[in-house]
């Protein structure tokens, strides 16, 4: 009896030590480039032996699951992606590892992303904390068959006395929307919106006026720091994100978010939307949408909302040296041009002019040019409650709950009380 | 020293209460405690560490922060609307189920049906139906030539929305509790009144009622304190807007805690509506006892 439980034992730790491999975990959002990352993972595993483990939440769970992790002295992470809205505070908190000397080591030139989003979800004050996975810059998605449509093209000129094409300018694009709202049905109702707003408050209300506020040529900040949201730029995007709302967009979408307004135009409701780039290809799949190759891309006039999601190794992290070597990996020219190939949002400039993705996914030179011309959002250590308190003002704006103004200064005086707090603006 | 039957008898009673309390004072009096202990300090997620004592600012900040007395407000609507209204609707279908002798396992499958469902999917559900231009119910609306209705995107349709799907959920809770007293009530007394020529009215108010009293008690009581701490809804389905107008107190202490960093806030919060929830139920209760 002796005998076989030692001849068991051994057998057991023998096969223990075989099946043995390393493991990493890694926390990452449920969106197209997780998909694609995921179907690239075997070549990780056959090249290192090292286990993938990707836990995939919804973006609203993510902070609140981050979190607690992260201030635990080990995590169960050890690698995790990290919003641009959060890099002020993970820094600030110390929770993320610097990179530098995993940088300098193995030779990595971070000169290769592009510099707004290396800015955005790279280095902090000059130390590098990420790299830069994929970006969400914000951008305008129309209907090219009917910008291309004689007889449409025809009618908007003798209206307005302009050319249809893809607009540039700000007041371009609004007669475009004006034209373009209509009621197909005859019934008093308007069935056809000349475009889609996302004002449900906070994040997605935010989000998306800020591309409004670039339209006019606003900013968040004055360049000595102090918040420009009650400026005369900020004041009119509202008037507009108003007059959207109450005449060219469907009547619920001041409670919209970015899921409700995609699924307007992809049901053929409405003419354009202003959202994330990654959402585009989801107009040319046939089972989300029924307007499959009828829809354009081009840049926000005035700009869009910049947005990116860096790597970054926790301080928790139980195994920083493979977590790098996935970082590394995943980053690696090869495999960022793969990821771009089956639809990934890249990072890397390179890969915007790469002959083999352009002959794939032609728009692709159109979103370096939408990156390019990207606008910053503020990024301090109290963002995530910025864009609560900000968003809830602009909501009140926007559905006429509180007098335009006195929303936007009441805005404002929000977004300077954080910057205060922040240390970033003197009381 | 042998003991007395009664000694050994309390004696086990202990022994067996004991791994309850004990879990009960993990699960309930340490959260408590704890978040009593943090609303005295500056402790917030960038530095969680009770190592600044702050005394009451965490409480001042609370009450000078703006919106917080329109979220009380709205909470207190939308306790006293669900709690009634579920107690209505409950109190008849429970008293017209009680009647009911055949296929009673069918309604029951399907009165508990809103309850066995999550509310997270309760709430993606709804908003789907309720979507103005893709849902169900604005469909239905314009097939009866009606015009469509803003349900979640409107200030003052939003909050009736909420209390509506909250009903929805909810009144099967209430309708089997108040089933179960019923169906528990003596026949002799009714038996009695009718000999005596009383009607169905009569009966309700002067037997059913009366009696019905502590389940009442128990039933408004219950869904008084879980309505109070409505969180999932309104996360998923408005996000306490728009504007303010579904902003309901534990969303905001949730906010409080999770945008604004700061646990110290949302534990002076928290303790706040504690301390409401706490008079609320004691109120209630005496009110009740003092009845019978």
């Amino acid at each position: 009896m002796k005998k076989i439980f030692i001849l068991f034992s051994i057998i057991l730790f023998f096969a223990s030590s075989i099946t043995y491999a390393k493991t990493i975990r890694i926390l990452m959002e449920t969106v197209p480039d997780t998909v694609y990352l995921k179907e690239l993972l075997p070549e990780f595993e056959k090249q290192t032996g090292i286990k993938v483990e990707i836990e995939a939440i919804g973006y609203s769970d993510m902070h609140s699951k981050l979190v607690p992790q992260l201030l635990s002295s080990q995590g169960s992470y050890d690698l995790i992606v990290v919003d641009f809205y959060w890099v002020g505070e993970f820094t600030k908190a110390k929770w993320l590892m610097p990179l530098d000397d995993f940088v300098k080591r193995d030779n990595i030139d971070v000169n290769r992303y592009v510099p707004a989003l290396m800015n955005l979800v790279g280095q902090v004050d000059g130390t590098i904390y990420m790299l830069p996975f994929y970006n969400y810059s914000m951008a305008m998605v129309y209907r090219k068959d009917m910008i291309n449509d004689p007889k449409e093209q025809l009618a908007f000129k003798s209206e307005t006395g302009l050319d249809l094409k893809v607009p540039t300018s700000w007041p371009e694009y609004w007669k475009q929307v004006e034209f373009f709202t209509r009621d197909n049905d005859k019934d008093g109702q308007t069935d056809f919106f000349g475009t889609v707003i996302q004002g449900q408050r906070g994040d997605c209300v935010a989000m998306h006026w800020s591309n409004f506020l670039y339209g006019q040529g606003g900013k968040y900040n004055a360049s000595n720091g102090e918040p420009l949201l009650n400026s005369a730029a900020a004041i009119s995007a509202m008037a507009y994100y108003k007059e959207a709302i109450a005449k060219y967009s469907p009547e619920g979408s001041a409670a919209y978010c970015f899921d409700e307004a995609f699924n307007i135009v992809a049901q053929g409701n409405a003419y354009s939307l202003t959202t994330f780039n990654i959402m585009y290809a989801g107009f040319d799949d046939p089972k989300s949408s029924s307007v499959v190759g009828k829809i354009g891309i081009a840049p926000n006039p005035g700009g869009g909302l910049n947005g990116a999601w860096g790597w970054a190794i926790p301080n928790s992290s139980p195994q920083k040296e493979e977590a790098w070597k996935f970082m590394k990996w995943a980053e690696s020219f090869d495999i960022a041009k793969k990821r771009a190939l089956l639809g990934g949002a890249p990072t890397q400039s390179k890969i915007f002019k790469d002959a083999e993705v352009i002959k794939k996914r032609p728009y692709y030179p159109i979103l370096g040019e939408i990156l390019a011309g990207a606008q910053e959002f503020p990024v301090f250590t109290y963002t995530t409650e910025f864009v609560e308190k900000v968003g809830l003002e602009l909501n009140l704006a926007a559905t006429g709950e509180k007098e335009l103004e006195k929303a936007m200064n009441d805005a404002n005086k929000a977004y300077r009380k954080l910057l205060v707090k922040d240390g970033k603006l003197a009381n | 020293m042998a003991l007395t039957i009664q000694k050994r008898d309390q004696l086990f009673g202990v022994f067996l209460t004991l791994p309850g309390l004990a879990t009960l004072l993990i699960i309930i009096l340490f959260p408590i405690i704890f978040t009593i202990i943090t609303s005295f300090y500056d402790y917030t997620l960038l530095n969680p560490h009770h190592d600044s004592f702050v005394g009451l600012d965490n409480y001042q900040e609370v009450i000078e922060e703006d919106y917080i007395g329109d979220s009380v407000l709205i909470t207190s609507q939308f306790v006293l609307s669900t709690v009634l209204i579920e107690f209505f609707i409950g109190f008849i279908i429970a008293l017209s189920l009680n009647k009911v002798k055949r296929f009673k396992t069918v309604y029951y499958v399907i009165l508990l049906a809103p309850l066995m469902i999550n509310p997270v999917v309760v709430g993606l559900i709804w908003r789907m139906i309720l979507h103005t231009e893709l849902g169900i119910f604005n469909y239905l609306l314009k097939l009866l030539n009606i015009n469509r209705v803003n349900w979640l995107g409107d200030n003052d349709t939003a909050f009736w929305t909420i209390v509506f799907v909250d009903i929805w959920h909810q009144v099967s809770f209430m309708t089997i509790l108040l089933l179960a007293g019923l169906s528990a009530l003596p026949r002799e007394p009714y038996e009695a009144a009718r000999m005596d020529g009383a009607s169905s009215l009569r009966c309700l108010i002067s037997i059913t009622l009366p009696l019905m009293r502590p389940v009442i008690t128990v039933a408004i009581l219950l869904r008084l304190i879980f309505s109070i701490k409505t969180f999932d809804i309104i996360y998923i389905m408005t996000k306490g807007g728009p504007g303010i107008s579904t902003d309901l107190v534990s969303y905001f202490i949730y906010r409080s805690a999770f945008f604004g960093l700061d646990i110290g806030r949302a534990s002076a919060l928290s303790v706040g509506l504690l301390i409401i929830v706490l008079f609320l139920t004691f109120f209630l209760y005496k009110y009740m006892r003092s009845l019978n």
